[in-house]
């Protein structure tokens, strides 16, 4: 009797409390949706203004890149807000948030960037230099400073209103051949960091110096077309047309009025490469400069003889949380000799932990390393990433730089 | 009030203990005065409810059946004020989280419930509902005052101009929260003379 007393005051209070909590939930329920539906607007509206519901279409569209994560289609026909997320090469880590507004007729309307982790963000002003651009963002420049977050940015979201307009939602922008040919150059010579303009003249339209030294770009016009030319540190130069084709042979005088330009303003690295290949190699003979149509960190090359044994040097420019200066020798077999840098860390008192690095032994556990052997593993100091990602670049352009030596690029 | 009956430790003089009981759901919703004043209402209420059905039931309730019976009322006002407040204060649910909800197992509520509406008539357990949720409430807001001001430089979610470069984000913190606490229930203990009370106490 005790337990069924009890048994029915229990279920009492659950009746009462569950059927309490229905009749709320009857006057609550709406205004909780209707808040909740609010609050999601809100975030929405704030790349589009004026927006009043929206309807995630997602599903329904395809060939979606991995960055794009939600499209939402403004139901009045205001346009669509695009939810994408972008990871630069250097942080790599948990990505940035990005939210796109874009009109009907395909243009930014409104661009946010709602969270990163990086560890170097471009200004909180650089995403509205894309208001206003459609899809070929013509005109919109990478950040000085944030090379690597504002290029995972821009190719975010490049990707995410190319992914509307090859789903009909937008009208796709038109690219003129000058901004083309701008686009290819990272493609081209990836080792070219930050672009800075030079003046023009003659056939070149436009001139590029890398920042960290690797080379030149042009862009140039031959009569009514137009190419882009590429000159590294090392005097090479390649010619490519609008399509991306290597058209250097049918285009000598545009490669030579490229290379005479790049001569005039290219910074001299080979005496003080000459310099610290003997210091590094003391007894080194007979260090013959190399010339390679490689456009990427290295900046120049040579070979030498020591203790009647052929050796190659490369000195690559790579940037990390500042430019490095990087220097290997290879020896015929293409394992690494030796490794030194100008300077491996510039901020010591914010990378804490390389008080405790062991230079000396950091060099040497690249000694013997070949292209095939190397891992990555072997560049890594403790709280500087950026730096050994430079370190990686560095070491990964050396051997491609080998390689194509070898393989008779020279 | 007859010797023995059981009330509240504010009601006894010793109001730290209330405090230090509900400490936690204190730190959480003294970071901003909006949140306090949300978190007063919900203890207030909830203490109050039940309180009244606690002490208008305990006599039918038999002894080894009140844990279940009194968390589950407790609970349910919990559920009711939570699903109400999501309704018309959203912004304040969303700044309480999940301490709003944790409210239905606060030892405060509970042993308000089990100590006192558990032992008194309704008339004494609404007295000492509305006087605790009262003074947690008031204690609430003047830790939000202070970790606002000097934590965040701001007031109702609002920057103070002339304090931006003199915050110290550290009292918007869990340790600048415990910090304030701790001189609030100083200064409370001073008021209430508590250390005269237990010397009282341990003379008798």
């Amino acid at each position: 009797m005790k337990l069924l007393k009890t048994f029915v005051i229990l279920v009492l209070i659950v009746a009462i409390f569950g059927g309490a909590m229905f009749a709320l939930n009857l006057y609550t329920g709406p205004i909780i949706a209707k808040n909740s539906a609010g609050a999601a607007n809100d975030r929405l509206n704030s790349v589009m203004a004026g927006g009043a519901a929206y309807e995630d279409i997602t599903a329904t569209l395809s060939d979606l890149p991995a960055t794009v994560t939600a499209v939402h289609k403004e139901t009045s026909g205001l346009g669509y807000v695009i939810e994408a997320t972008a990871t630069s090469d250097y942080t790599g880590g948990a990505p940035m948030d990005i939210l796109i507004g874009v009109d009907s007729t395909g243009v930014i309307c409104g661009i946010q960037l709602v969270s990163h982790s990086e560890s170097l963000i471009f200004g909180a002003d650089y995403p509205s230099t894309y208001i206003g651009k459609d899809s070929a963002l013509a005109g919109v420049e990478l950040y000085a400073g944030s090379t690597f977050s504002s290029t995972a940015f821009k190719d975010s979201v490049s990707a995410a209103l190319n992914a509307l307009a090859a789903n009909n939602l937008i009208a796709a922008g038109v690219k003129g051949d000058d901004q083309i040919l701008t686009e290819m150059i990272p493609t081209v010579a990836p080792g070219f960091t930050k672009l800075l303009e030079e003046t023009a003249s003659g056939n070149i339209q436009k001139a590029f110096q890398a920042e960290n030294g690797a080379g030149f770009a042009y862009i140039m016009t031959a009569g009514e077309k137009s190419y882009l030319a590429v000159v590294n540190a090392m005097g090479a130069c390649k010619v490519y047309d609008t399509e991306g084709n290597d058209v250097t042979a049918d285009n000598a005088a545009l490669a030579d009025e490229a290379k005479t330009d790049a001569a005039a303003k290219q910074a001299a690295y080979l005496d003080p490469f000459k310099s610290k290949i003997e210091k590094m190699m003391e007894g080194a003979a007979d260090i013959t400069p190399i010339t390679l149509d490689t456009f990427n960190s290295v900046v120049s090359a040579a070979s030498f003889t020591f203790e009647g044994a052929t050796y190659y040097a490369f000195y690559s420019r790579s940037v990390g949380f500042h430019q490095m200066d990087i220097y290997f020798i290879i020896d015929a077999n293409g394992a690494i000799t030796k490794m030194d840098a100008k300077q491996f860390i510039f901020e010591e008192e914010y990378f804490m932990a390389f008080g405790g690095m062991d230079v000396t032994a950091y060099k040497d556990g690249f000694v013997g390393i070949t292209g095939d052997t190397f891992t990555g593993e072997e560049v890594i100091i403790a709280t500087a990433t950026m730096t050994s990602n430079a370190v990686k670049q560095a070491t990964e352009d050396t051997f491609d730089a080998f390689n194509a030596l070898k393989g008779g690029a020279q | 009030m007859k010797k023995g009956t059981k009330t509240s430790y504010l009601l006894k003089g010793t109001p730290s203990i209330l405090l230090v009981l509900g400490a936690g759901f204190v730190m959480a919703s003294s970071t901003d005065i909006r949140a306090a004043l949300g978190m007063g209402a919900a203890v207030l209420i909830a203490m109050l409810l039940s309180s009244i059905v606690i002490s208008a039931l305990h006599k039918i309730i038999p002894a080894y059946a009140k844990l279940p019976a009194y968390l589950m009322i407790i609970t349910g006002f919990v559920s009711l004020i939570s699903m109400f407040m999501q309704a018309h204060f959203p912004n304040v649910v969303e700044m309480l989280g999940v301490h709003l909800a944790t409210l239905a197992v606060s030892a405060v509520v509970y042993r308000d419930a089990e100590e006192v509406a558990d032992h008194n008539g309704e008339a004494t357990s609404i007295k000492t509902a509305l006087v605790t949720g009262i003074f947690f409430t008031v204690v609430m807001v003047v830790c939000a005052l202070i970790r606002e001001f000097f934590g965040a430089a701001t007031f109702w979610g609002k920057p103070i101009a002339f304090m931006q470069d003199y915050k110290i984000s550290a009292i918007a913190g869990a340790f600048g929260g415990y910090l304030v606490l701790a001189i609030v229930m100083a200064i409370i203990n001073k008021i209430t003379k508590l250390h005269h009370h237990l010397d009282e106490e341990e003379e008798n």
